[in-house]
């Protein structure tokens, strides 16, 4: 099973990368959520323990909640952080009138 | 000795910079009537170094007697470096020169600039110059000396700049300042080698580990860098051609810099180091060769230049290569000749360069094809040029005789290597005579022949004003001529031996009875004679041979190639992400194999092992088909060709990565990510939204175009990151010791401390609720981020984005998002899903600390019904709706943030501590709910999170898009 979990996370990033390498920039914010994902389910993954619980009060056999604590807090802030991006995206697309990441770069020299 | 007055000289010197500057900024220097207030500035101010000289004068007496002097001051204890000055034989040697003829200058430099008030500045310079000359030369610990060392070099920029208008002064403090720079860079490496080697940064410890420093393999390396950074700095071959460059200084600079001071600092240095690293025989070949080198070519160069100070450059050069060479040497004799030339060549060299100075100050020139004949109109600057060029020549009855006679004799000590010592007395005599002739022409070039042009207007000097070459030049011939005086013999001789490392006796007497360094002087002089009288012809083959060798060129050429790989090196940073990223992913890359190179066995054992993974039943199937779910979606929003459809296709992705976190099993982690990728999706969408139509076609146009390279070079990296994160994953899945030091206390102490049966929720809120807090404003921030940048963005356009526009909800009632009318069944649902998500989210809120939930996720479900009515409704009319909905929110969420966190200062003495305050009012509440602090930083975060969602909805919900029209 670890095999197939560091598969998914290597797929997962290599994803996101490309998407991020891309002209488009929307594609490229799309790329930056898959690349938190992949973080994220890492993070989760190496946990501590390999619970087959909730990490609750009682549990016989709880997951690590510390990873999940913070992934919690990574969520949100990538959260808000992509959506700052996205009205960045939007002035610079109402300015420069092109969403091509090669075209702005151009245009501010 | 522990001696607290050797760090008087130091408050002196840097008062004076500071009165220089106090007094320049006011006016009093400008009310110039009859005698230049400067000039009365600079007697004044001459007390400084004065008074520093005659302090460090009456230390001779203890120095002589073998005495050493310390101080030192606390600076880093913790590092073991103190501020510490030290002062034997060989420092107090130099700080007397510096101090001494530094007194000499200041005077000087107040006639020079008798006509410039503004030029307190160069004073105040010349002061924090010779502040840091003297801490070099005084420095009782390696840190102290390389901080002096920068010192001098930054200080000897703004010196050699101060004509800043002039771009020779410009390049000429640039050049010295470049190669001074890079040899202080290597000095500093060198010094952190040696110290490391040896232990210590103090200077007597080090002083004391010879032995250790010799022996170690860093040997050559500490060596190499040291030598690097006294050779620049003492203007040796190859890095010489600095020194005349920096000739565009003022003279009164050039004559302390360049000839007295700075450019001996190199010598100082590796004098000072000599006990310890010298004795070596790369130290003999090193310094002896380069030295020789630098000796020869200053005196040939020294010949054919027309300029005064160009030629007392070179020839300053070539003295500082004699230095060099004799610190190179293993005898006593040698250190003999060290401290009698450094003295010899200070006194006569400033004398003459001050000349020069006058010179150029009441001609208007220091060209030697316009002077000549100016014996007349300037007798005594004659009769002081005539004293200190022949003690330049070396000749009897003057101190540079006596130079060049220790000189030869070390030339022709018998320790050396036979064929070395007939080059180095060969080189030695060439040199000698070469000396002679410049002084010839230097002084008969000037003072006698046709009176040039310059001559007619020239006018001796203030009198006072020649007292400062009169002094050092009257000297030179007092030490040669009057009984040789006791107290300086014995200075210079523990100055040798503190170079030597032992014993060096020094007698100053000129007549040491017919030998053969004197033979060799003789032949010196009677060669150079010739020359001199030839000089005619001799100079003018000297201008047209190898006109072309000029090491300028050399160094032009390095720094065009250091421009130019530093373009290359900028070109490659073009400003765009793609680029960066690329640079990022492979170096990683490139790290990772670099150092799991010899892993890949291992590896590969452990794939071997897992491939045969074991089924645990359904819920390995379930992992399964979420992963690909995962995976699967994820290719697909690379593959498909609208921008619309690759978002739906993430939002898939997330929801079975939130699957993915329920069978963790992490059901927290898991319903954020749930109400974080529909949100995601929804703003996504709507910054979709924004862009143009036409820029929409364009993009999809985009996606796959690039060119066919372009697009297997992404995929190469992008596939290489994964397959390193990959195999990082698979180590850290199979390495990671299943164990934790720091959750267990979480587990525990999650029911008894705060009450809560969800463990992660009580880190969330209680454990790590600062770090919640923060992270909650950060993303209040983000939203209010994207408002200023709306509102920036609009008012630069000169959009009307921001403002309130006039009432036109009215007419667009029932129609949703690109206003499309949307149907009644669906408006009604918009309407109901409200209420329904403000229940939901206050359950969430109220049993979060029991059940998966959180304010986070209550406060984004709240948003995503908002989100839904914009979508069916439109925009104003959701505005128009809910008008509750707005900034304060966030305002307010921060303050019950901050409130509840007091209470709990207040209640338990802890910022953010847990307070149960329905247990403490004894209210009656539903099971599983209670009224604690824990709840309302829900409540609070519930709010800072709806405002700022508010905002993200808003900014990128706006009809017209960013301040522009649909339909352009």
């Amino acid at each position: 099973m670890e095999l197939l979990t560091a598969l998914a996370i290597g797929s997962l990033f290599a994803v996101g990368i490309y998407q991020m390498l891309r002209r488009n920039v929307i594609r490229s914010a799309i790329g930056l959520i898959i690349l938190s994902s992949a973080i994220n389910l890492f993070l989760l993954s190496t946990g501590a323990y390999l619970g087959t619980d909730p990490a609750y009060d009682g549990a016989a056999n709880p997951s690590d909640g510390l990873p999940q604590a913070l992934i919690l807090t990574a969520i949100v802030i990538s959260m808000g952080g992509l959506a700052f991006v996205l009205s960045l995206l939007g002035v610079i697309s109402a300015r420069y009138e092109t969403s091509n990441m090669d075209e702005i770069e151009r245009l501010t020299r | 000795m522990e001696d607290l007055t050797l760090l008087l000289p130091f408050v002196f010197i840097f008062s004076a910079a500071l009165v220089a500057v106090v007094v320049g900024s006011t006016s009093w220097l400008q009310s110039a009537n009859g005698r230049s207030p400067l000039t009365t500035l600079a007697w004044l101010l001459a007390l400084a170094p004065l008074a520093s000289f005659v302090l460090l004068a009456q230390k001779i007496g203890l120095i002589n007697e073998g005495e050493k002097l310390k101080a030192s001051l606390t600076w880093l204890p913790s590092l073991n470096i103190s501020f510490s000055f030290y002062l034997d034989g060989l420092s107090l040697l130099f700080a007397l020169l510096v101090t001494g003829i530094g007194t000499l200058i200041i005077i000087y430099a107040g006639y020079y600039f008798q006509k410039e008030p503004s030029a307190w500045r160069f004073l105040s310079y010349l002061f924090l110059f010779m502040g840091s000359m003297l801490g070099l030369v005084m420095a009782g610990d390696v840190i102290v000396l390389f901080l002096f060392w920068e010192g001098t070099s930054i200080t000897s920029f703004l010196l050699v700049a101060y004509k800043y208008k002039y771009p020779e002064a410009r390049q000429g403090a640039f050049k010295a300042l470049f190669i001074t720079g890079g040899g202080g860079i290597a000095l500093l490496f060198g010094l952190l080698i040696v110290a490391g080697v040896s232990g210590e940064t103090s200077l007597s410890a080090i002083l004391g580990s010879g032995d250790l420093l010799r022996e170690s393999a860093l040997y050559p390396l500490m060596l190499g860098l040291l030598a690097l950074a006294a050779l620049t700095k003492s203007a040796q071959w190859p890095f010489h051609f600095w020194l005349p460059q920096a000739m565009s200084a003022p003279t009164p600079a050039s004559a302390y810099l360049h000839s007295a001071t700075m450019v001996k600092a190199g010598i100082y240095l590796m004098a000072r180091l000599n006990p310890v690293l010298g004795e070596t025989e790369l130290w003999f070949w090193l310094f002896s060769i380069v030295g020789l080198i630098t000796m020869v070519l200053g005196a040939y160069l020294g010949l054919k230049q027309n300029d005064l100070k160009a030629l007392l450059a070179y020839s300053t050069i070539s003295q500082l290569g004699v230095l060099m060479m004799l610190i190179g040497q293993d005898t006593d004799i040698a250190f003999k000749a060290l401290v009698v030339g450094v003295l010899a060549h200070a006194l006569y060299k400033s004398a003459l360069f001050l000349v020069a100075g006058t010179v150029d100050h009441e001609s208007g020139t220091r060209d030697l094809r316009q002077l000549g004949g100016l014996r007349a109109k300037m007798p005594i600057t004659a009769v002081l040029a005539v004293v200190a060029g022949l003690s330049m020549a070396g000749l009897p009855p003057l101190f540079g005789f006596l130079a060049k006679e220790t000189l030869l004799a070390t030339a022709v000590h018998p320790s050396l290597p036979n064929f070395f010592s007939w080059v180095l007395a060969a080189g030695s005599v060439t040199a000698g005579a070469l000396m002679l002739a410049q002084a010839g022409v230097l002084v008969f070039g000037t003072f006698w022949g046709q009176p040039g042009e310059a001559a007619t207007k020239a006018d001796e000097a203030p009198k006072l004003m020649l007292l400062a070459p009169a002094i050092p030049a009257l000297l030179s011939l007092a030490i040669g001529i009057l009984p040789e005086p006791e107290f300086l013999a014995a200075l210079l001789a523990k100055g040798a031996e503190a170079a030597f490392g032992d014993k060096v006796k020094v007698s100053l007497a000129l007549w040491t009875g017919l030998n053969v360094p004197l033979l060799l002087s003789i032949v010196a002089i009677s060669l150079g004679s010739t020359l001199f009288y030839f000089r005619h012809p001799v100079r003018a083959w000297q201008t047209n041979f190898a006109a072309q060798l000029d090491l300028n060129r050399a160094f032009a050429a390095t720094l065009r190639g250091i421009d130019w790989a530093s373009d290359q090196v900028t070109r490659l940073q073009n400003g765009r992400l793609r680029r960066y990223l690329s640079f990022i992913i492979v170096g990683m890359v490139g790290l990772v194999l670099l150092f799991t190179q010899g892993q890949f066995g291992q590896l590969l054992q452990t794939m071997q092992n897992d491939v045969q993974f074991t089924w645990t039943g359904s819920q390995d199937f379930l992992r399964l088909v979420a992963i690909l779910v995962t995976v699967g979606a994820a290719i697909a929003s690379v593959l498909l060709k609208r921008d619309f459809a690759a978002i739906v296709a993430l939002g898939a992705s997330g929801l079975s990565i939130a699957v993915l976190m329920v069978l963790e099993p992490a059901p927290d982690v898991a319903l954020v990510q749930v109400v974080v990728d529909i949100l995601s999706v929804v703003i996504l969408v709507l910054a979709l939204r924004l862009l143009p139509r036409k820029e929409r076609q364009n993009a999809l146009s985009l996606n796959m175009t690039g060119g066919q390279a372009d697009r297997i070079r992404n995929i190469f990296i992008a596939a290489s990151s994964g397959l390193v994160v990959t195999v990082i994953t698979l180590f850290a899945l199979t390495s990671r010791p299943r164990e934790s030091v720091v959750t267990p206390f979480f587990i525990e102490n999650a029911k008894p401390l705060t009450s809560a049966k969800d463990v992660v929720g009580a880190i969330i809120v209680d454990f790590r609720a600062l770090d919640t807090m923060i992270e909650i404003a950060v993303f209040s921030m983000a939203g209010l981020g994207m408002f200023t940048l709306l509102r920036q963005a609009t008012q630069a356009l000169g959009d009307k984005v921001g403002e309130k526009r006039p009432s036109s909800a009215k007419k667009l009632t029932s129609f949703g998002i690109y206003g499309l009318r949307t149907s009644v069944f669906v408006q009604a649902l918009a309407r109901l899903s409200l209420p329904l998500a403000i229940v939901l989210a206050a359950t969430h809120m109220m049993y979060g600390h029991d059940q998966p939930g959180d304010g986070f996720t209550a406060g984004v479900i709240i948003s995503l019904a908002i989100g839904f009515a914009y979508v069916v409704f439109g925009y104003e009319e959701t505005r128009a709706r809910y008008k509750w909905l707005s900034a304060p929110l966030i305002a307010s969420g921060m303050f019950v943030l901050l409130l509840v966190g007091t209470s709990g200062w207040l209640i338990n003495g802890t910022f953010l501590s847990p307070v149960d305050y329905g247990a403490m009012l004894n209210l009656s509440l539903p099971t599983g709910f209670y009224l604690s602090s824990a709840f309302l930083f829900e409540v609070a975060i519930c709010l800072s999170v709806l405002g700022s969602v508010f905002f993200m909805l808003n900014t990128l919900g706006h009809p017209e898009g960013l301040g522009q029209n649909e339909t352009k």
